[in-house]
């Protein structure tokens, strides 16, 4: 008896070793996409890396992403892993515009090419493909939302700022205030970097209100910074304060819904690292994208009208 | 002999007169310090001399000042605990996951009240602070490397909690019977936010622990001499572990305020929290060798920290020049600390001989 269900476990084990190990050679002979991104904790990065990961998987790739921590150190010792596993098409989100120039180089010179989503290098001609969204663009078009809102009585208002070491940061700020102090009657009274964090910009927006009560405007320069500014506006009783973020996060718009926030500006990561895997698999078989190096996609100014049209940094709808 | 004591030269009386003074000036430099920013402050900036402004700027210190109480103990007993801030991130996130995705037990999710959700982040923190104070008082780890440890394993567990999502909306929904988390960051007693009252209540407790119990005494004499204090009698690793469990309480506290006034929680709140809560305790005179400080010190020292910020924020001082102006602050106060040490071990002994010349 007892040997009998030995014999019967034995073989039903050896089965199902096997049939994974079928499933596990199938796998494998997939040629691979490896698909690196700044972070995996952070919401933006996340759906990037999802997207990517999903659509290269549909077309019958295999797939591995990994987080370089905005450390371009890291991000080059995950090149050097993708050639040692010999990647077909690397897709990355990169940890900085020059930083990232020689790593980029040493994978394409190993036959890897790169495709470079959300963010550009400052060298042409070595990636295949960089493809980002406009954040020149998508600030504008906040910007000008931002003055709508005000009124054109206008007014004083606070800005939050990025990290101010990020290029980021610094092509953000200039977007605004291309269209802001084209109004006369709007004016800046505060400016702080709360480096994109909400914990921060929750005391600092506390702050600059203590200082300033003439403010009726908080324009910030990511979601994530926006939305402790409007958890400090809401703790500091003042009603009717306009304020903006930017990137089009899942919390962000329904932060717009609820209309505690009154717009952001949707990057469309999602669509972006679709286009980037599509175009890879078009280079590895036809052995070119097709398209210029340099794409640049616009963004979409979310607010209450058509923010159920939104989700997850793409339009549904 | 009596006649020297009674008529003595004018420059002498006045040499003593200027040392108690350089003496006592360097003793209170913190306060001196605090005192002089809210004057400055004061004037630079219209609105910073009101009451609301005051309340908002003791809301803001609170999150430094009850980390640096906490930190306290620890560095008493001459360890240190690197890993509050991640700590106050997971604090954070647990409560935000009881919240919003409940337990599940037996197929259906349970989602706790406030109380229970309060009560279960603070014991997960423990759990943490139990295993930094087993790492250093029974395993022998140093303590900076332990809580570097801990720093990463809780910080990575935050960020597995919600897969790095922030979660959302933790005001709690009725259905769940689980609203009222907002109560803890948010709400006011007789005009004064509550994260104040409750750092004034770990301050008062800590205080009386440091001064007036046999606990604090023998936390003072691990960090003296720790090989003296075990000769003694005390429990040395009790008394460690006390301090790196007092320390995950206080970071807890401080997760669960921030959580609840943002309403969110993000698996990354809280990084560098821990550097900010040692320079309170550095700022406010206690010596990272142990032995020597006071609670009293660190609060005051996160005081002058968050003064400093949040007046140089009301001026509109750019972050880089705030970053160096802190920095500055830090560095000048230990710098102090060292010419008092020195200035006291050359001048104390005279004042005393000529003091109990004096009495004579």
């Amino acid at each position: 008896m007892r040997l009998w269900l030995s014999t019967v476990s034995t073989a039903m084990a050896s089965c199902l070793m096997l049939g994974v190990g079928a499933c596990h050679r199938a796998e494998m002979s997939k040629p691979l996409i490896v698909i690196i991104v700044p972070s995996q904790d952070n919401p933006f990065f996340k759906s990037e890396a999802d997207a990517a990961a999903k659509r290269a998987q549909e077309l019958g790739y295999r797939v591995r992403v990994d987080a370089h921590d905005d450390d371009a150190y890291r991000q080059d010792n995950l090149i050097d892993a993708a050639i040692a596993s010999n990647a077909a098409a690397i897709i990355l989100d990169n940890a900085g515009a020059d930083s990232s120039i020689a790593a980029v180089r040493r994978a394409t010179r190993a036959g890897i090419p790169c495709f470079l989503i959300d963010r550009e290098i400052e060298a042409n001609g070595i990636a295949k493909a960089q493809i980002i969204a406009d954040n020149h663009q998508g600030a504008q078009i906040v910007a000008e939302e931002f003055a709508r809102a005000i009124g054109p009585a206008g007014g004083d208002y606070a800005e939050l700022l990025g990290r101010e070491s990020d290029t980021n940061a610094q092509v953000r700020t200039t977007a605004f205030h291309a269209i802001l102090d084209k109004q006369a009657n709007l004016h800046r009274v505060a400016a702080q970097s709360a480096n994109w964090s909400q914990a921060e910009a929750f005391q600092k927006t506390e702050t600059m209100l203590q200082a300033h009560s003439s403010i009726r405007g908080i324009i910030a320069g990511n979601d994530t910074m926006a939305l402790g500014a409007t958890a400090a506006v809401k703790s500091s009783g003042v009603s009717g304060i306009v304020i903006t973020g930017l990137d089009g996060s899942p919390d962000a718009i329904a932060a717009i819904r609820s209309g505690t926030l009154r717009a952001t500006s949707l990057q469309p990561a999602v669509f972006i690292s679709r286009l980037a895997v599509d175009e890879a698999d078009l280079y590895l078989h036809k052995g070119s994208t097709g398209k210029p190096e340099r794409q640049i996609v616009p963004c979409d100014l979310v607010t209450r009208e058509n923010a159920d049209q939104y989700e997850d940094f793409e339009k549904v709808r | 002999m009596s006649a020297t004591v009674h008529v003595q030269p004018t420059s002498e009386r006045l040499a003593r007169v200027s040392i108690r003074t350089l003496l006592f000036v360097l003793r209170a430099r913190a306060v001196i310090v605090l005192f002089a920013l809210l004057v400055l402050f004061s004037v630079l900036a219209p609105s910073f001399l009101t009451t609301n402004n005051f309340a908002i700027l003791s809301k803001h210190v609170a999150l430094s000042a009850i980390l640096a109480i906490g930190m306290t103990f620890v560095i008493l007993t001459g360890g240190i605990d690197l890993s509050v801030g991640s700590l106050a991130g997971l604090g954070g996130m647990v409560a935000g996951y009881l919240l919003t995705q409940g337990i599940p037990v037996a197929g259906v999710i349970h989602y706790p009240n406030v109380g229970a959700t309060i009560l279960i982040t603070f014991a997960a923190c423990l759990l943490v602070g139990l295993l930094n104070g087993w790492l250093v008082a029974k395993a022998g780890v140093a303590p900076f490397i332990a809580t570097l440890g801990t720093l990463y394993i809780a910080r990575g567990a935050a960020l597995l909690m919600s897969n790095g999502k922030t979660f959302p909306n933790l005001a709690g929904d009725a259905a769940r019977g689980n609203t009222g988390f907002t109560f803890v960051g948010q709400s006011t007693f007789i005009g004064i936010p509550l994260p104040v009252w409750i750092m004034l209540a770990i301050f008062g407790l800590a205080w009386f622990i440091s001064v007036k119990t046999p606990l604090g005494r023998h936390i003072y004499a691990v960090g003296g001499n720790e090989r003296a204090a075990r000769l003694a009698g005390i429990r040395v690793a009790r008394v460690k572990i006390f301090t790196y469990l007092a320390s995950s309480v206080c970071a807890a506290t401080v997760g669960l305020i921030i959580a609840s006034q943002l309403e969110a929680s993000h698996p990354a709140t809280g990084e560098s929290f821990e550097l900010n809560a040692i320079a309170a305790v550095v700022l406010g005179g206690t010596s990272l060798m142990g032995g020597r400080g006071s609670i009293p010190g660190s609060l005051i020292g996160a005081f002058v920290i968050g003064v400093l910020s949040d007046g140089l924020v009301m001026l509109g001082v750019s972050e880089f020049w705030q970053m160096v102006i802190k920095g500055t602050v830090i560095v000048l106060a230990v710098a102090v600390d060292q010419l008092q040490a020195r200035v006291q071990a050359k001048f104390l002994p005279y004042l005393q001989v000529v003091d109990a010349e004096g009495h004579a």
